[in-house]
This record gives C-alpha cells, sequence and structure tokens, in this order.
C-alpha cells in the first residue's frame, strides 16, 4: 500500500458523492412542481427529506439542526417553527404545509397538529426491530409522502453500493481487523457508546467492522458510562465523535486514566466529524465514508506499537 | 457518654446512638467495598494497587486512578455536606435548612450552564471556579435579600428557596433551548461521583481542612446561637456577622463540593438531622457526628450503586440516588422528629397594613386580569411580525389562543387558591403547593408513564396524573395522622415526596434520552398541550372552586390564629386541617396536569395579595385568585412572543417574572 493508493481512494470517494448529488439534484429539479409542501419537527427525518431532494418548507430548531446534523444542509427559506416538542401551532397554520411530519417520540403532537395538516408519525427507532430494516422502510415511508419514491430507490440503493464499495475497499487496505469502541464524549469523565440498536452499529456491521462493546443499550441504541468502562477494552479501537464538549480535551490530557485506556496508550484513537447519531440514510453515508476514510488513514501510519506485519 | 442518649426515643428497645449507627455503617461500606475490590483485583495486589501502582496492570490503574478516588472523594463531599448541613440548621435554626436550600447548588450550576453557551473561555480557566462564583453570587442575593431583616433565619430560608426556584427555572429555559450542546451538565447536574484521577480529591482536601478549622474555631460562639437573639445580643455576640461569617463558610463548602462532583442531594439535610434524633443535641457532638455520617451514607450508597447497576444501560448518579434513597428514610422519620418548641422562634410573620376596603383592589385586579386576557387573545406574531387584531386571525385566535390563555387563567387561579389555602393553615409564607409535595407526585406519576408506555395520550397521562395526586395525598395523610396533621409536619412531608420526583428528573436528564424534550417542556410549566374542552374544564372549575371556598374563610381566618384559640373559638382543628389539606391537594393535581410541577404562582399570588393589603381570608382568596390568574396569562403570553417562534413555557416565565418582583418585595420585608 502507497501513499499513491490511498489518494486514489480518497478521489474515488469524492467522485462517487458528485455523482450522488448530480443525479439527486436532476431529480428535485424534475419533481419540484408538484412535492408537497411538507413541515417536520424531527432532524431525521428533515436530513432525509433533503437526501431525496424535498425541500420542506418549515423544520423544528433550525440553527440547532445547522449545528448538530448539518448535512445534508438546509436552505436558508426553510422556516424555524419552533422547538422541536412545541412547534409553533399559528405559525404552521400560517406556513399552511400539505403534510406534517413526526416522530414517535412527538406523536402527542398528532391530534393537534392534525387540525392544521394531514400529521403522519414515521418512526425509525423502534423496540425489537432490526434498525436497519427499518431505517429503509422509514426512508421509503417519507418518499411515499414526500411523492419522491424513485429518488428512495435510488437513495438506498446508492446507500447499499456504497457501503459495500467501503467494505470493499477496507477489506483490500489492509485495516486492522480490530474491534471498535464507538463513543461521544459527555464531558470529561463520561461518554455515550454506541451499541446494539443504534444507527453507528448498524453502519459498521455493513462494513464488516465489530463493535466492541457488548454492554446492554438504551432505547436509542447508546449507554452513558464513565471512562473506567472503556479501560476494560484491552484490544478495542476507539473511535471519538465529535463534537468535543469545551475543555474536555485539556483535561483529557492530565487524566491519567484517560491515558490508560489501552486504546490511548497505544495511541489509536480515531477522530470523526460530527454525524447525528440518531439519524437516517444521510447519516448513515456519512458515518460510513468518515469511518473508513479514517481506518484507511490510520493504517498508513500504523500506532506506535503495533509491528507492520505487511 | 449515656447521658444524651434520648429517653425521648420513640422505640427504647433498640438503642441507637450516632455512633453505633455510625459503626454499622462502616461496617458495611466496608464490606462492600472489600467486595468491590475483590471483583477488581487478587487481594495479594491490593496493596501495590492502592499505594504504588504497576503501570502496566490496568486493574490497578483503574484501582489507583478510578475507584480509589472516587472511594476517597465520595467520603470527602460527604463529610462536607455533613458540616455545611451542621452549620447551616444552627446558623437559621431550622432542622430542615441544607445546603442546597440558599441556592447554591443551582446558581453554580446555572453559572456552568451559561460560561458553557456564552464563555467556554472561562471554562478552561477551572470549571470549579466558575461554580464558585456562581454559588457565591446566588448566596449574596439571598443575603442581600434577607439583609433588612437582620438575616433573620425565617428570611434567609424564604430568600434561599426563591432564589433557589428562581435561578432553577433559568437553568430550566437554558436547557430547555440547548438540549444538545449541556448534555454533559446534566450528568454533573445530577452528582456523578466518577473519577478518572486524583484531581478532584486534591482539589477539595486542603479546601475542607481549612473550613474544618475555621468551623472549630467558631464553635463557642455558634453555641450561643441556640439562644434567642435577645439573650444572645445581650452577650455580646454580633449576631449579624456570626450568621454571616457561618453561613458563608457553609456554602464555601457546599460550592467546593459542587464544583467538583455535582449536586449530591439530601445529605447535607439528612445527615445532622439523623444524629440529632439518635440523641447528639450539643453543636460539638453534631459536628462530630454529622459529617462522618455523612461521608459514611454517601460512600455506602455509592458503593451499592457501583455493585447493582453495572447491568443497566442508563447510568444512574449517586447525588441522585441518595436524594432518592434519602426520601423515604426522611418519610419514616418525620413522624419521629421533634419540631418546634426546642429552639426560641423568633420567625416574623409577613406583615402588610390591612386595607379597610379590598373591594376596591379586587376591582383593579379584575380589570387588570381582563385586560391581560384580551392581549393575550388579540396581539400575536406571525412570520411577518406583529399582526393586528382582524377577523384574518380570528380562526388562529379561537383555535390556538383561546384554549391556552383559558388553562393559563384556570390553571393560575387554582394554584392561587391552593397556596392561600396552605399559607393560612400552616401560617407559614414558606409552604406552596410545590412544598406540599403534590405537585412533585403527579410529576413523578406522569414521567413514568411517559417513559414506560410508549406512544401514550393524553386521557391515559390524564388519568395517571390524577392517580398518582392521590396516591401523594394518601402518603401525606398517612404519615402525619398520628400528629394531628401538624403545619410543619405537612410541609416536611412535602418537601421529601418533592424530594422523590428531583432525582427521577435528574436521572432522566443525564441519560440524555431524546425524549427528554417534552418532559422538560412539560415540567416547566407549558400551555401547549391543553385543548379547548379541557381548557374549558380548568376555568370553569377555577370561577366555582374560588367561589366555593368563600364558605371555608372561618375556618381560614382562624386557624392561624393558633390551635387553641382557634379550637376555643369553636373550630375542630384537625378535621378542618385535614378537609383543607384534601382541598388543596385536589387544587395542586388539577393545575400540576395542566401545567406542570413548577408552581411559582402557588407560591407568589397569595403573597402579593397579602403585600397588596388583602389580610381577612375572604379578601385574601379573591385577590389571590385574581392575581394567579392575571400572573399565569401574562407569562403565557410573553412566553409565546418573547423568542418568537420558540416558545417558553407559562410556567417558567410566571417564575421568571414573578420571582423578580418577588426577590423585590421580599427585600423590604
Amino acid at each position: 500500500m502507497t501513499p499513491l493508493s490511498m489518494r486514489g481512494d480518497n478521489l474515488r470517494f469524492q467522485l462517487l458523492s458528485l455523482a450522488l448529488l448530480v443525479l439527486l439534484a436532476g431529480s428535485y429539479n424534475a419533481s419540484a412542481a408538484d412535492t408537497p409542501r411538507i413541515a417536520t419537527v424531527d432532524w431525521t427525518i428533515a436530513e432525509t427529506l433533503l437526501a431525496l431532494g424535498v425541500t420542506p418548507v418549515g423544520v423544528a430548531q433550525t440553527d440547532a439542526y445547522r449545528e448538530w446534523v448539518g448535512a445534508p444542509p438546509l436552505p436558508d427559506e426553510v422556516v424555524d417553527i419552533g422547538l422541536r416538542a412545541q412547534p409553533n401551532r399559528e405559525l404552521l397554520a400560517q406556513l399552511a404545509p400539505d403534510r406534517i411530519l413526526l416522530s414517535p417520540m412527538f406523536s402527542t403532537l398528532a391530534p393537534s397538529l392534525g387540525r392544521i395538516a394531514p400529521t403522519d408519525t414515521v418512526a425509525l427507532y423502534t423496540p425489537g426491530s432490526d434498525l436497519w430494516t427499518r431505517l429503509k422502510s422509514a426512508t421509503r415511508e417519507i418518499a411515499a409522502i414526500a411523492d419522491h419514491e424513485a429518488e428512495a430507490d435510488t437513495l438506498l440503493a446508492w446507500l447499499d453500493a456504497h457501503l459495500a464499495l467501503l467494505r470493499q475497499t477496507l477489506d483490500t487496505q489492509d485495516v486492522s481487523d480490530r474491534p471498535l469502541l464507538v463513543v461521544q464524549f459527555i464531558d470529561d469523565r463520561h461518554v455515550r457508546v454506541f451499541g446494539e440498536h443504534s444507527l453507528y452499529n448498524a453502519v459498521m456491521q455493513r462494513l464488516g467492522l465489530e463493535n466492541a462493546w457488548r454492554g446492554t443499550t438504551n432505547y436509542w441504541g447508546f449507554a452513558t458510562v464513565g471512562l473506567k468502562a472503556l479501560a476494560q477494552y484491552e484490544n478495542a479501537r476507539l473511535v471519538i465523535v465529535k463534537p468535543m464538549p469545551v475543555g474536555v480535551e485539556q483535561d483529557l490530557e492530565t487524566s491519567v486514566l484517560w491515558q490508560h485506556v489501552p486504546a490511548v496508550r497505544s495511541d489509536d484513537v480515531l477522530t470523526l466529524p460530527p454525524v447525528w447519531s440518531f439519524g437516517g440514510a444521510p447519516s448513515a453515508m456519512r458515518f460510513a465514508e468518515h469511518l473508513s476514510q479514517a481506518l484507511i488513514d490510520a493504517s498508513a501510519t500504523p500506532p506506535t506499537h503495533e509491528t507492520p506485519d505487511a | 457518654m449515656r447521658d444524651w442518649i434520648s429517653h425521648s426515643l420513640p422505640f427504647p428497645h433498640i438503642i441507637m446512638t450516632p455512633a453505633r449507627l455510625c459503626t454499622l455503617l462502616a461496617l458495611l461500606c466496608l464490606v462492600l467495598s472489600g467486595f468491590s475490590l475483590a471483583t477488581q483485583l487478587p487481594v495479594t495486589q491490593w496493596a501495590q494497587a492502592l499505594f504504588a501502582p504497576n503501570n502496566t496492570n490496568i486493574d490497578q490503574i483503574l484501582v489507583h486512578y478510578s475507584w480509589l478516588p472516587r472511594w476517597t472523594i465520595a467520603l470527602l463531599a460527604g463529610g462536607a455536606l455533613g458540616i455545611a448541613g451542621v452549620l447551616m440548621q444552627q446558623v437559621l435554626r431550622n432542622p430542615l435548612a441544607a445546603p442546597t436550600t440558599l441556592g447554591v447548588a443551582t446558581g453554580a450550576q446555572l453559572a456552568l450552564l451559561l460560561a458553557t453557551l456564552f464563555a467556554p473561555s472561562l471554562l478552561l480557566l477551572g470549571r470549579e471556579w466558575v461554580a464558585v462564583a456562581g454559588g457565591g453570587l446566588a448566596m449574596g442575593l439571598v443575603f442581600a435579600l434577607a439583609w433588612r431583616s437582620r438575616l433573620a433565619p425565617m428570611v434567609v430560608v424564604l430568600a434561599g428557596l426563591v432564589v433557589n426556584l428562581y435561578l432553577g427555572a433559568v437553568s430550566t429555559t437554558l436547557i430547555l433551548f440547548h438540549q444538545e450542546e449541556l448534555r454533559g451538565l446534566m450528568v454533573w447536574g445530577a452528582g456523578s461521583l466518577s473519577q478518572n484521577s486524583w484531581d478532584g480529591v486534591l482539589y477539595l482536601l486542603p479546601r475542607l481542612a481549612i473550613a474544618l478549622v475555621l468551623a472549630g474555631l467558631m464553635l463557642r460562639p455558634l453555641a450561643i446561637l441556640e439562644l434567642d437573639d435577645v439573650n444572645a445580643r445581650s452577650l455580646g455576640v454580633s449576631l449579624k456577622h456570626l450568621r454571616l461569617v457561618s453561613l458563608g463558610l457553609a456554602v464555601f463548602i457546599t460550592a467546593c463540593v459542587v464544583s467538583v462532583i455535582g449536586i449530591i442531594g439530601f445529605i447535607g439535610l439528612a445527615a445532622p438531622a439523623i444524629v440529632r434524633l439518635l440523641g447528639a443535641r450539643t453543636l460539638p457532638q453534631r459536628l462530630l457526628w454529622a459529617p462522618l455520617l455523612g461521608a459514611l451514607l454517601l460512600t455506602t450508597t455509592d458503593q451499592l450503586l457501583q455493585r447493582f447497576s453495572g447491568a443497566l444501560p442508563t447510568m444512574i448518579p449517586t447525588g441522585a440516588t441518595t436524594a432518592a434513597l434519602g426520601a423515604p428514610l426522611l418519610l419514616w422519620l418525620i413522624p419521629r422528629l421533634k419540631l418546634g418548641g426546642e429552639r426560641p422562634n423568633t420567625a416574623p410573620m409577613l406583615t402588610a397594613p390591612r386595607r379597610r376596603t379590598p373591594g376596591r383592589l379586587l376591582m383593579v385586579l379584575g380589570l387588570a386580569l381582563l385586560g391581560a386576557l384580551a392581549a393575550s387573545l388579540l396581539l400575536g406574531q406571525n412570520s411577518n411580525g406583529w399582526a393586528w387584531p382582524s377577523w384574518a386571525v380570528w380562526h388562529a385566535t379561537y383555535e390556538w389562543r383561546l384554549p391556552r390563555t383559558l388553562a393559563a387563567a384556570g390553571a393560575g387561579t387554582l394554584l392561587a387558591l391552593a397556596g392561600t389555602l396552605i399559607q393560612r393553615v400552616t401560617s407559614n409564607p414558606m409552604a406552596s403547593p410545590e412544598v406540599v409535595g403534590i405537585s412533585g407526585g403527579t410529576a413523578i406519576g406522569l414521567i413514568g408513564v411517559v417513559l414506560f408506555v410508549p406512544g401514550v395520550g393524553l386521557p391515559m397521562l390524564l388519568l395517571a396524573g390524577t392517580l398518582s395526586a392521590l396516591a401523594t395525598l394518601g402518603i401525606l395523610l398517612l404519615i402525619n395522622r398520628r400528629s394531628g396533621f401538624q403545619p410543619e409536619r405537612v410541609l416536611l412531608t412535602g418537601i421529601a415526596i418533592t424530594a422523590l420526583f428531583d432525582p427521577l428528573r435528574s436521572i432522566v436528564l443525564a441519560n440524555g434520552d431524546p425524549r427528554t424534550q417534552q418532559l422538560l417542556a412539560w415540567m416547566s410549566g407549558s400551555t401547549y398541550y391543553v385543548d379547548t374542552s379541557l381548557a374549558i374544564v380548568v376555568a370553569a372549575s377555577a370561577v366555582v372552586l374560588t367561589l366555593a371556598l368563600q364558605c371555608l374563610s372561618r375556618w381560614l381566618d382562624l386557624l392561624p390564629m393558633g390551635n387553641s384559640s382557634a379550637r376555643a373559638l369553636g373550630v375542630n382543628v384537625d378535621r378542618a386541617r385535614l378537609a383543607l389539606l384534601g382541598v388543596v391537594a385536589l387544587l395542586t393535581a388539577a393545575a400540576t396536569l395542566v401545567v406542570g410541577p413548577l408552581s411559582f404562582v402557588g407560591l407568589l399570588a397569595p403573597h402579593m395579595a397579602r403585600l397588596l393589603g388583602a389580610s381577612r381570608a375572604r379578601a385574601h382568596l379573591l385577590a389571590a385568585a385574581l392575581l394567579g390568574a392575571l400572573l399565569m396569562v401574562l407569562a403565557d403570553w410573553l412566553g409565546r412572543q418573547w423568542l418568537f417562534p420558540q416558545e417558553i413555557p407559562a410556567g417558567l416565565m410566571s417564575s421568571l417574572l414573578g420571582g423578580a418582583y418577588f426577590m423585590w418585595s421580599l427585600r423590604k420585608l
């Protein structure tokens, strides 16, 4: 493996992403006229709509969406309809959308929002079901409501193909097969660690990567644990999904326990840019890309304690 | 030592002393700690791991840099809170004073929230300094409010409670709008003891040592505080300075603990109360045993928690757990706790000039309410800015504004009535429906339903809320039956029940379940989920109950005169109290279901009514009802307009507005 082949892979990612954008932009222009005007309080639904080429008329907490979900970008003309749990109904009524979409978390809003426009609840996180299956059916449900079913097929086919391609790339790239611990920092002593039933875990399965976290997780696929829990994983690589809370990076530098987490000691920590941890297809794709890229970059510069065996 | 083992203990067959309890707890704690260590390391490695860990053995590192600092900091923090509690209870002559009642914890939390959001660079200087500054400012505010009354104990507690509520409301508002950014502070706020170095211990240790020395130096003057004000002053003690210094010391200790491990509820309240109950009567005795008991309570709880919570995906913070475990203990203690009569009572009642003609006051208030109702219904914003009343927005007015306005007015009235009743029954200006615990009890039931029954609808929520309100009422009655519903005990029971609600909320918040948004909104008192039929029911019952309660005004006039006077005038005191408390419970439950448990109005409206001169029961009830409605309607309207299109819940707004006014009037007390 040479630096040159690495660059080639980077380029391939980018070309493929570009192709997707063109594809979606095309479909967006074609069907913009008869697309229903949709408002949603849920960011996962909002990102899915945007990925399908549908711009929602109203989304809750647009500033926070830009900060926490980020991509696909929310156009400026999308109206901020207030808090996710309490969208402003007077404003919604004035916007007069054709459809309103909720997630089960906000389903108590359904009766009152139903008086403004037909309101549907799309469930992504459902106890006892396979997240990946739910993600696909939820994407199709949203697409059906937005009258963009063809785009959903394209998006999901693309997602599968892209993940398969990334998996292939990872296989050929001599990426270490050690299990991964995917965490997000809460403060300098606590993390959310993502396990079964989380979006990150579902993506890792598709990429053929092993999740080191075998502990129980909540409804949303994560567990809140102290740093101590991480120290017990001798053989795991650590994947940190940003953003990091203010001051945590500095605090960790002086934290003895952190320095002794096996992955940190062997300098085997990957840091990924922010990806919405409760997201849908677009977030899955972004997580897959960031993670693969980080893994490939890391295998180019192997951790200090590892002996190059190839 | 046998001498001060109380002969007044309710169960003479078990002679428990502070020393014996501490020994028992210490044994339990050692056994638990031993088990915990044994699961982590073979016994042969213990000494090495504790004193000089082998840097290549991860188990030893975990024990040395995580388990041991956690164990140590639990002891330190528990002890520190015990000292702080003793100092505060001594200074305020109030067995219910606790490090958290002066607003220090909420002040520290608010400072950290603000720094995280608006000046993150301050955090790089040190989180603990930000927290200490916030806690200190909150304390300063409490002292400023109570300055005029020469820091009289009752006024200090009242001011502390109000500042607590006020800062808590500001924190909740910030959390509501910045949930993702602030999730770290939720964990901290719930009191997690988890450590990953010795930094926390090294920070706490010297500060506590200094505080302990200072407390020791003040032992003699502090003991004089057991006398009443006049006697103490005649001994040449400057009460103002003594109280200021000792309260300041207690607050400093609390702020240090809070800044390192967050809000640890209950220990500061319980440890001093328990040792006093077990016979530690004098100040030196209490200063010796309360910190020991506090340290052992916190460490034992933490060990138990580490042992049993490992398998759960939810993190259960220790601070929240001590509060949850402490509440039942407190409920058990209440019938056994000696209250009142033990210390001289110098607390001033709220007094204000009585108006000869409350009619004019009532008319002015009524007109103001009508104006507020009109403004709330007709004035609003849309995407083009402010919109004046027109037929075009009639639909929006009817459909969206009317239910909320009616519900706000109704709930405000109900809370104001409940507050008036409870303040008159208990002759205690600190009392409010929230303090009696019915709001908290209702909220516990509702949170449980929202978390464990997915996709639950409003009727089910209503049912669950009503049932838990009745259950709370049942507990209140059961525990207080034996004491003949003594006002202080009823309040104490209420505080204990509310103390059960807090940890539950903290655990929910700390685990960052995304559903917390909805819970948060409801807990901060939003009229958002009210529909028209419910709103009409609430408003109508508010009117009916206001008029119906006029029949009870004789009781309400006589009860504050004291038990014997009331009895002499022909009132069956127990039955009257029971009936009035039942009414309070129902009023509170109804209001809580509509606007959540944040019932600041229930404290505020009766106060304002009294400050405006409505002192007879009949006028007091009417004026408070009008004020309650006025306050809630204004709060609801402002909350909808201020940050449009985002909405600030009415309960929060009323706390923000009412709290500010209340603090201003308190200053003149």
